[in-house]
């Protein structure tokens, strides 16, 4: 296995605030990824870190061997890194299907000319975009909801639509901000389900989850963060049983030896 | 463009509103219906400077040259503006700095270069666009009311630059612009209706081009620019680009628009260009419906229109117009003929922002949204 992403002694301060300290974290390609943790530990900056909301105070980001820390928004979207967000932002007036075509336009060339002529490139595009936006939608389970707005939609499926226009972006690696936030049971089986299928298409699975039974069941490693640092990472079943893990969720027992 | 007679229709018979209805058909409408309309559109159009139309439209002025300015002129000016602030949602108050630039432009080269019409309107254009992009580039990163003040200034520079450059007559202006050299017969002189024959053209031109644009991938990234800045950009769209790009295209359109207008006026100064204007442009496209091209053309005629319209009132017209907007807009926030989608982002508590926070629902805001988690 390779390694598709690597944080290199990240550290991300705010002011006196550190978020992330000399985080070391390696994400080979082809697996599913989990990063857990307390509130307010760091997750969310990693991803920040990762997609270039934030540059890194310190250290590297490398993603399939090229640094990727400062790097412009759109164009780490264009090296094949796609997210979604823990507090879901679609463009919510659009339909499910145009949501997921801006996804699709990372990779189109077409300007104004282009589009204003309707030169042939520009109709092959837009064609290529809304198949794949179909498909896309198929793919997820909400294909029969594709004219709908965006903020119509159950809050099930703008999760859904959210993967779906971040796929669009045809990403190796696939960024989900606790993806199953609000779901009910038979949703996160779907979830389950859906995020396998992804992995399986080729693609690397990099999750934050609150929901244990669900990062336990579909995750290869896990890294767990407290206040900023990486205090544990492994096979799930190692994370689980790491005593710095059950402290940093449940406090520090009177009597730990 | 009936139906904003029976504007003030409850939210809950949504279904019956009669502009409701209209755009279902329209959505449905097959391709020919379609054009059938837009013929029957361009043919109104060309009958519209009749005389029995302006004797009821306009009883106090001559009806074409009202057509020319301020209703065509401003139509041209709104389509160019909405583009600006009703697609990508970049408030821009110092548009009529472009209007100038493409009037300056044309009556510079053509009194004291003797280019011919055609060739200074696209230099216009050409200037307009670059002075767009000259000003977008170190200003686009602001948002929201910061860069609506920042454009506000851009637009008392250009007007008191041409008021302290004599080379382009200072106060005084530039008079005897060129007219236009004859096309298709027509010429271009005192009569008004070679002109508006011109702006009309320019108008059905700039819609097909402003159309075209929002239906493609350009629109779609400025839609979701509007919606949610941040999250566009994670999604790949270059949103820097693209609101540059509708910068200079809102710019090149408003350059046109000073071009023609120079030519027609013969005589342009400084205090042609107010502030005024812009804040009229603006108003036409909000009070029409921003984003929605039917809706603005229908704002800035009506803006055009009613002063001409209340003359007999005398000095009491502006004031009439003053009165009639603020009830417009009390009983349509939302604009004449809104576009759906500005609608909805108008209700909602956050509008188009890209909050990083969370999301504040807004009164009107669809509750299915917010599943506490």
């Amino acid at each position: 296995m390779s390694a598709l992403l690597e944080l290199d002694n990240v550290t991300m301060r705010f002011g006196g605030v550190v978020a992330l300290k000399e985080a070391k974290i390696t994400i080979n390609s082809g697996e599913i990824f989990a990063l857990i943790g307390p509130n307010g530990a760091g997750k969310t900056t990693v991803f920040n870190v990762v997609t270039g909301v934030y540059a890194p105070t310190e250290g590297e980001v490398r993603f399939d061997g090229e640094r990727i820390d400062g790097l412009k928004r759109f164009k780490v979207t264009k090296s094949g890194i796609a997210r979604t967000f823990q507090n879901i932002r679609l463009f919510h007036n659009m339909s499910a299907l145009e949501n997921v075509m801006v996804g699709a336009d990372a990779h189109h060339k077409t300007g104004a000319i282009g589009a204003t002529l309707g030169l042939p490139w520009h109709r092959k595009e837009e064609k290529r975009g809304r198949e794949l936006a179909r498909e896309l939608l198929d793919f997820v389970g909400i294909s029969g909801r594709m004219d709908e707005t965006a903020k119509n939609l159950p809050y099930g499926d703008q999760r859904r639509l959210e993967i779906a226009r971040a796929l669009a972006t045809d990403p190796k690696l696939l960024l989900l901000d606790e993806p199953a936030a609000g779901m009910n049971p038979a949703e996160k089986v779907a979830l389950q389900e859906l995020i396998r299928k992804i992995r399986d298409d080729g693609r690397t699975v990099l999750l934050i989850e609150h929901d244990m039974s669900l990062v336990m069941h579909i995750s290869d490693r896990v890294a767990v963060l407290d206040f900023g640092q990486l205090i544990a990472e492994g096979l799930p079943h190692e994370v689980q049983n790491n005593q710095k893990v059950i402290e940093a969720y449940l406090g520090v027992a009177e009597d730990a030896s | 463009m009936k139906g904003e007679g029976v504007a003030k229709g409850n939210a809950g018979l949504r279904a019956l509103h009669p502009i409701t209805r209209m755009r279902d058909w329209w959505a449905d409408a097959p391709q020919w219906q379609r054009y059938t309309v837009y013929i029957a559109l361009i043919v109104i159009a060309l009958i519209l400077p009749a005389p029995w139309i302006g004797s009821f439209m306009s009883p106090y002025s001559d009806w074409t040259n009202v057509l020319v300015y301020p209703i065509g002129t401003y139509i041209l000016l709104a389509v160019g503006l909405n583009i600006v602030v009703g697609h990508a949602g970049m408030l821009d108050l110092g548009f009529v700095a472009f209007f100038a630039i493409g009037g300056y432009t044309l009556a510079y080269f053509g009194t004291k270069h003797g280019w011919t019409f055609w060739g200074t309107l696209v230099m216009g254009i050409v200037l307009a666009a670059v002075s767009g992009v000259i000003l977008g580039a170190p200003t686009l990163r602001l948002r929201g009311d910061y860069l609506a003040i920042v454009t506000l200034g851009f637009g008392e520079i250009v007007r008191i630059t041409a008021n302290n450059t004599d080379e382009i007559g200072g106060a005084r202006g530039i008079t005897n612009i060129p007219h236009p050299s004859p096309i298709l017969g027509m010429e271009f002189l005192l009569d008004a209706a070679p002109y508006y024959y011109l702006i009309l053209g320019a108008i059905i031109l700039v819609i097909i081009f402003s159309v075209r644009l929002t239906k493609s991938r350009v629109g779609r990234a400025w839609a979701a620019i509007r919606e949610d800045e941040d999250a566009a950009e994670l999604m790949g769209v270059p949103t820097f680009k693209f609101k540059l790009l509708a910068f200079a295209i809102g710019a090149m359109i408003g350059g046109l628009g000073g071009g023609i207008y120079a030519s027609k006026a013969v005589f342009i100064q400084p205090e042609t260009f107010p502030f005024i204007l812009s804040a009229t442009i603006l108003a036409a496209v909000v009070l029409g419906g921003a984003g929605n091209l039917p809706g603005v053309i229908l704002g800035a005629f009506v803006i055009g229109w009613l002063p001409e319209r209340f003359r007999f009132l005398a000095e009491y017209r502006i004031l009439a117009f003053g009165a009639v907007l603020v009830l417009m807009m009390a009983v349509r926030p939302e604009g004449l003929l809104p576009s759906r989608q500005r609608k909805a982002e108008l209700h909602e508590g956050t509008g188009g922002m890209g909050t990083m926070g969370a999301e504040v629902p807004g009164p009107d805001s669809d509750s299915t949204a917010e599943v506490s988690q």
